[in-house]
């Protein structure tokens, strides 16, 4: 990709405008977490941390972040041992049929999540999962799948089916191949859809707004909830701190990325 | 065997050498039949080279042996016993893969113990056997190195440790040579022939290399289109082969056609065009007036001198020649047999080759071999 030709200004005008559009409403939320007035508002005489102040001081915030944290580490879990288990069955039989699973298992990214969470809310009724710590758990595991999919399958597409069968052949039985061939060579693919099902319980709304109401409280929801009753500036503390954390995540991401392709 | 001295850990209890023996082995993907019905058998010890062209079933008949592929019919031996429903994991044999196949994210030394790890060897064993497979193959001094810190010869080395390392009932190689230019290919070659030597294990190797076959092997089984064509010793092969296609696969040779005119216990004569040809015979006697051919091998045709006499003498032209180091290769064109390849010593050649030369080949009853030829599809 080097030496090509310089881009034109007008690419280069479209290319900026796009980057701008993509970034502003992300940064706008900076100046506006540091306004020193009562509501959402760019800052009017001096800078002001007591938005932060406030939310760390907060025990219905901490409430919801801590909340939000404990969902997110437990759907993660799942989403990363079953769609794990999916892709890595589906590389081994890899017949027509399996195609199928692994197109199945996109699902959840595939129809709109308020569809989801329509059949959700009728289903985990009958189960007395609605407002609970379990059901949102499982909602955000399920949907947070496909991310461990995708990125599982695409690391076992650049793994060489004879490590396996050099492992197999030399007498390791399959959960032996499984821990100490397979899994140590797709472990970045792993890490990868672990951070993206993670960050996807982490900032899901919809379909907590369904299948919970007081007892389980996400931080998303609270945001929500700010916005609808009161237009607290604590909110856009919280969104900076949301961002601040995502790009930690997908740094992270990216660092795992570049260990795994020297 | 047992008689040749062997490094101490590499020493088993009890015969270290197995025989292998296939019978009727067959395997068909739907229609395509890529292993037809071969049976064939591995002395305890033995150097078996499978060798043919690609696509002749070699590799599927070792992935057979493996236990990666499971045959459509016949059996795998093991010793007299049956093999062939038993999982790779449990039939115990070292096997070296095309690109060596070696952990990417384990050291050598790590490569090399996977094998024990597997069979839960304590530590002190597993490391006393991996330093004796690595000073085997001398590699100690990268033990702490990654697979990608080698070169290509020295992890086709790692890849013999870990598959020798646990003391295999037989050594599996999968073309372990075709990665690696052709002067290292010499040199591993010589280091693999010695260390079968060595360690004294029933070796079974795949390639599609002729040279590598017949100078590795103890037995070479060719084959084509999943047919066993002819098995043996190298000489044997080389000197005697049964079919044209043996006769071309292995080494170069010049077929000679002809009719047989006449027939006596060890002689026999031909007619080709003007020219006739004097040929030993063995074993079976073709009946006069039946079409025969002959295998011709360039190294056995001499250049004759002025009037010199030969069992068989033609006349032709120098068509084409190349200067090899070691001798000229000598394309001669002749009115019956055909353009006739010669390979002619260059220290002290009788000529100088040009085009258009007029020379005289010559050579005796007993050089040419009659060969059959191929059946459709053997």
């Amino acid at each position: 990709m080097t030496g090509g030709y310089r881009a034109g200004p007008l690419a280069r005008g479209i290319a900026w405008a796009t980057v701008i559009y993509l970034v502003l409403p992300i940064t706008i939320v900076v100046p506006v977490s540091m306004t020193d007035r009562r509501y959402l508002s760019l800052p009017y005489e001096t800078l002001s941390l007591r938005h932060y102040a406030n939310l760390l001081g907060s025990e219905a915030w901490l409430g919801a972040i801590w909340q939000s944290l404990w969902i997110a580490i437990a759907s993660t879990a799942i989403a990363v041992v079953a769609g794990t288990l999916c892709a890595i069955g589906c590389w081994r039989l890899a017949r027509r049929s399996t195609e199928w699973v692994r197109a199945l298992m996109l699902l959840p990214l595939i129809i709109p999540s308020i569809v989801y969470a329509v059949g959700l809310y009728r289903w985990f009724g009958t189960l007395d999962l609605l407002d609970r710590f379990l059901g949102v758990t499982l909602a955000h595991g399920v949907t947070g799948i496909p991310y461990v999919v995708i990125t599982v399958s695409t690391a076992l597409a650049a793994f060489d089916p004879r490590l396996e069968q050099a492992a197999r052949g030399m007498g390791a039985s399959l959960g032996q191949t499984l821990r100490w061939v397979i899994l140590p060579r797709i472990a970045p693919g792993i890490a990868s859809g672990a951070i993206f099902a993670f960050i996807h319980s982490w900032d899901e709304l919809v379909l907590v707004l369904f299948i919970a109401s007081r007892n389980v409280f996400t931080l998303p929801r609270k945001i929500w909830d700010g916005i609808n009753e009161n237009l607290d500036p604590t909110m856009a503390a919280v969104a900076v701190l949301l961002i601040v954390f995502t790009v930690l995540l997908l740094l992270l991401d990216g660092a795992l990325r570049a260990r795994r392709d020297p | 065997m047992t008689a040749l001295p062997r490094p101490e850990a590499m020493a088993p209890a009890g015969s270290a050498a197995h025989a292998l023996e296939l019978r009727g082995l067959s395997k068909r993907y739907g229609s395509f039949t890529a292993v037809d019905a071969v049976s064939l058998r591995v002395e305890r010890g033995q150097f078996l080279t499978l060798l043919g062209p690609s696509g002749s079933g070699k590799t599927t008949i070792l992935m057979a042996i493996a236990g990666f592929v499971a045959p459509s019919a016949g059996a795998v031996l093991l010793d007299g016993a049956d093999i062939t429903a038993l999982p790779p994991e449990r039939r115990d044999f070292g096997m070296v893969f095309q690109g060596y196949a070696l952990f990417p994210h384990m050291t050598v030394a790590e490569n090399v113990a996977f094998p024990l790890r597997v069979r839960r060897l304590g530590q002190a064993a597993r490391e006393a056997k991996v330093r004796a497979a690595l000073d085997l193959v001398q590699l100690s001094a990268f033990a702490e190195r990654r697979p990608s810190q080698l070169s290509g010869g020295q992890q086709q080395r790692v890849a013999l440790a870990r598959a020798l390392v646990f003391e295999p009932d037989l050594l599996l190689l999968d073309e372990p040579l075709s990665a690696l230019d052709k002067k290292l290919r010499a040199e591993l070659q010589e280091e693999l022939k010695a260390l079968h030597r060595r360690i004294g294990r029933t070796f079974v190797n795949v390639t599609h290399d002729q040279e590598e076959a017949l100078s590795l092997s103890d037995q070479v089984a060719i084959l084509n289109h999943g047919k066993l064509v002819q098995m043996g010793a190298p000489e044997a092969l080389y000197e005697r082969p049964r079919t044209r296609f043996v006769a071309d696969f292995l080494g170069k040779s010049n077929f000679l056609r002809g009719t047989v005119r006449e027939v006596r216990p060890d002689m026999m004569a031909l007619q080709a065009g003007g020219t006739r040809l004097l040929q030993a015979v063995q074993g079976a006697h073709p009946a006069p007036g039946t079409p025969a051919l002959l295998s011709l091998r360039p190294e056995k045709i001499a250049l004759l001198a002025g009037e010199e006499a030969a069992d068989n003498a033609v006349a032709g032209r120098i068509e084409a020649w190349a200067y090899l180091g070691a001798g000229y290769a000598l394309t001669v064109a002749t009115d019956d047999l055909g353009p006739l390849r010669v390979a002619l010593p260059a220290w002290r050649a009788p000529i100088a080759p040009r085009e258009g030369l007029p020379v005289r080949l010559g050579w005796s009853a007993e050089a040419a071999v009659p060969v059959l030829e191929d059946a459709d599809g053997a």
